[in-house]
């Protein structure tokens, strides 16, 4: 039977390609599914899959490689990138629990600073301090809000510990110059650690989980902590830390995060990769104290800022402090002339550096400038009275004496030539003249006051000078006599000659001689104003 | 340090270390931060000790305490088996929680040692480099923390 070998063709390549089969075949068939596996694009990424994840994992695990790292990184950016565009909502969703509790804590801060500021502007909004912090705020055109910050919070940070987190183990440590007095900084390295400790307890004990312990407060000092994946800063204030300190600790923490990421992660208690992160830790050393004391020689400029408006606002207060006693005074005056009878005040004013005083006065009033006291100056009033006749009674008895005092003085008796006789024609005026002497009497008694009546004789140019004495006098006391017989009271009768004062008569005519032959009245003794 | 409650880890660094905390820290927050410089060849090395307070039946040990940590001082009092046992427990534990460490074995109260419980042939058993201490009279201490310090440094 012929076998499938007799059938083939032959050819000088069978024997060959049989010893090839004989000798390969096995590995020709691996060596051919090995090339599909590589030709094939599938088959391969399929290979690459079963191991990718563990080669990632070991290659990680290489902290001093970050070849893989620079390679994924471009690829996770666009990724993510391409993630936020097609499906932000996604993303959105896995960030929420971190996203949404960061913002909460910002606003938590926010917020917080906001009242701590409220409460120190209430506090300090009526005070001198304020009022100088708003002209500061005027002058330099920052906002108030600002300048209370600026100058209210007293705080010093004192030493800023950077700390590893992980292991608890001091990174950097920079502290201030210690003030005179300041507390002695302890070891740093176990000060470190034992904050990381506290933080352990009280995230375990109280707080749960996901909390981080964010400040400490023990008397005037405060231990404000920041929160970084690998890396925790610390910093020991002395006094009132504003909220914003956090945020500064925090952004620190942030940049120095960034930039020393690898060796945070491959830390192992080699600290020197972190001796460059100094200067950002001293910046961290802030502080507001009290104002600086002014230079001394500012002293000229101090004096003049200060000195100038002082003595101004001296000068002021003084002239307003003047006003109102001027013041004051003429306003009790003017009182005082309201209450004196036979004064009406209609007006009353300041006119320039005189006091003005308007009204009405009776004549037999007090005069105004005797009531004038010494305190007030004459020139310093200008008065305007307008006559009234008061219904005081005092003042109307006044007035009803000088009338019958006037109306007496009027009268006369006449005489013939050479006589001191009472001519009968004249003795009807007896008694109305007595009786306005007895009126004039009672009237004066009534205020108080006593009068005395002189009775004077005249005579003409006739006759001798020593004739005309006697004849005059011997008139004027024919009237008294005459008078005191009608019931005026003697005592206040005097008969006097002629007055030698007086202009001697020089009438020629017959008429007008008989006009200087008389006995006339003068009232004396009176006592004006008396009660 | 890690160890049973009353082992005397406390007292066995008291002598040896720079502190700066009171020891009622350890009952208050559990832990108790010293320091300690040893010279290893030509380095100084600072070891800074976490001193745990004692694990017993009421109080666990802190395992948040030991993140972190390069290396640790298991301490048991050879006079009671207990703390020992207590010991392997522990060091089991953290090895699982944090990986292989450096650490090294402390077998406390030398001074009492005919009154020892444990046996040479349990302490054996482990394989671990132990060092029998006296903190009554400050024996054998200066050289587990330097072997410790050795250990790290390897």
């Amino acid at each position: 039977m012929p076998t499938d070998a007799d059938q083939r063709p032959s050819s000088p390549e069978e024997p060959l390609a049989e010893l090839r089969a004989i000798l390969l075949g096995p590995d020709r068939a691996a060596w051919e599914s090995m090339r599909q596996r590589l030709d094939n694009p599938s088959r391969r990424a399929e290979d690459v899959a079963g191991v990718l994840a563990e080669a990632v994992r070991l290659r990680s695990r290489v902290h001093s490689d970050v070849k893989l790292r620079r390679a994924l990184q471009p690829l996770l950016e666009e990724a993510l990138q391409l993630s936020v565009q097609s499906n932000p909502r996604m993303l959105a969703d896995a960030l929420f629990p971190i996203f949404g509790k960061a913002i909460r804590k910002a606003i938590t801060s926010e917020l917080d600073g906001m009242l701590q500021s409220l409460s120190q502007t209430l506090e300090q909004s009526f005070s001198w301090r304020s009022l100088r912090w708003r002209w500061e705020s005027f002058s330099t055109r920052k906002p108030y809000a600002e300048i209370v910050v600026l100058r209210s919070l007293l705080y010093r940070v004192e030493q800023v510990f950077l700390i590893h987190r992980n292991t608890g183990l001091l990174l950097q440590h920079v502290a201030a110059p210690a003030p005179e007095g300041a507390a002695e900084t302890k070891d740093p390295e176990m000060v470190s650690g034992m904050l990381t400790a506290i933080q352990d307890f009280v995230r375990d004990s109280v707080s749960g989980a996901d909390s981080n312990l964010e400040t400490v407060r023990m008397g005037d000092i405060e231990v404000v902590l920041a929160y970084g994946p690998d890396a925790i800063l610390a910093g020991f204030v002395r006094g009132v830390a504003p909220r914003k300190l956090s945020r500064v600790f925090q952004d620190v923490l942030d940049s120095i995060e960034r930039k020393k990421a690898e060796a945070l992660h491959t830390f192992s208690g080699d600290t020197s990769p972190f001796d460059s992160c100094r200067p950002q830790l001293q910046a961290c050393l802030l502080g507001q104290g009290k104002l600086e004391k002014p230079k001394s020689g500012s002293w000229g400029a101090r004096a003049l800022l200060f000195g100038l408006p002082s003595l101004l606002l001296l000068a002021l207060l003084g002239w307003w402090i003047y006003s109102a006693s001027m013041q004051r005074r003429w306003t009790d005056f003017a009182h005082r002339l309201e209450g004196e009878p036979g004064i009406l005040l209609t007006h009353t004013e300041n006119r320039g550096s005189k006091f003005y005083i308007a009204g009405l006065r009776d004549p037999l009033a007090a005069d105004p400038v005797s009531l004038l006291p010494a305190s007030l100056p004459r020139d310093k009033v200008e008065f305007h009275w307008e006559d009234y006749h008061s219904l005081v009674p005092r003042f109307v008895a006044q007035r009803r004496l000088t009338e019958l005092q006037d109306q007496l003085q009027k009268r006369a008796f006449r005489f013939a030539t050479g006589s001191a006789a009472i001519p009968p024609e004249q003795r009807f005026l007896l008694e109305d003249v007595g009786s306005q002497i007895i009126s004039l009497i009672q009237a004066a008694t009534a205020l108080g006051q006593t009068v005395q009546i002189e009775v004077r004789g005249n005579h003409d140019p006739v006759g001798t000078e020593q004739f005309n004495a006697v004849l005059s006098r011997s008139r004027a006391e024919n009237v008294r006599a005459a008078l005191v017989t009608l019931g005026v009271p003697a005592a206040r009768l005097i008969a006097l000659p002629e007055d030698l004062d007086k202009e001697t008569c020089s009438a020629v005519r017959e008429e007008e001689r008989m006009f200087c032959r008389s006995a006339s009245f003068r009232v004396t003794g009176r006592v004006i104003g008396a009660q | 340090m890690v160890g049973q409650f009353g082992v005397g880890k406390t007292s066995l660094v008291r002598r040896f270390v720079d502190s700066i905390f009171d020891e009622r820290y350890l009952s208050t927050i559990g832990v108790k931060i010293d320091r300690k410089d040893v010279t290893v060849g030509s380095a100084t090395v600072t070891l800074m000790l976490w001193d745990l307070a004692g694990e017993d039946d009421l109080a666990q040990l802190k395992v948040s305490h030991l993140r972190g940590a390069s290396g640790y001082i298991l301490v048991a009092d050879g006079c009671r088996a207990t703390s020992f046992d207590k010991a392997v427990e522990l060091q089991q534990r953290i090895a699982d929680q944090l990986g292989p460490l450096p650490f090294v074995l402390v077998l406390n109260k030398s001074d009492l040692r005919d009154r020892w419980e444990v046996r040479a042939a349990a302490i054996a058993e482990q394989g671990w480099p132990t060092f029998e201490t006296s903190a009554k009279a400050g024996s054998g201490v200066n050289e587990m923390f330097l072997a410790l310090a050795g250990k790290l440094m390897e």
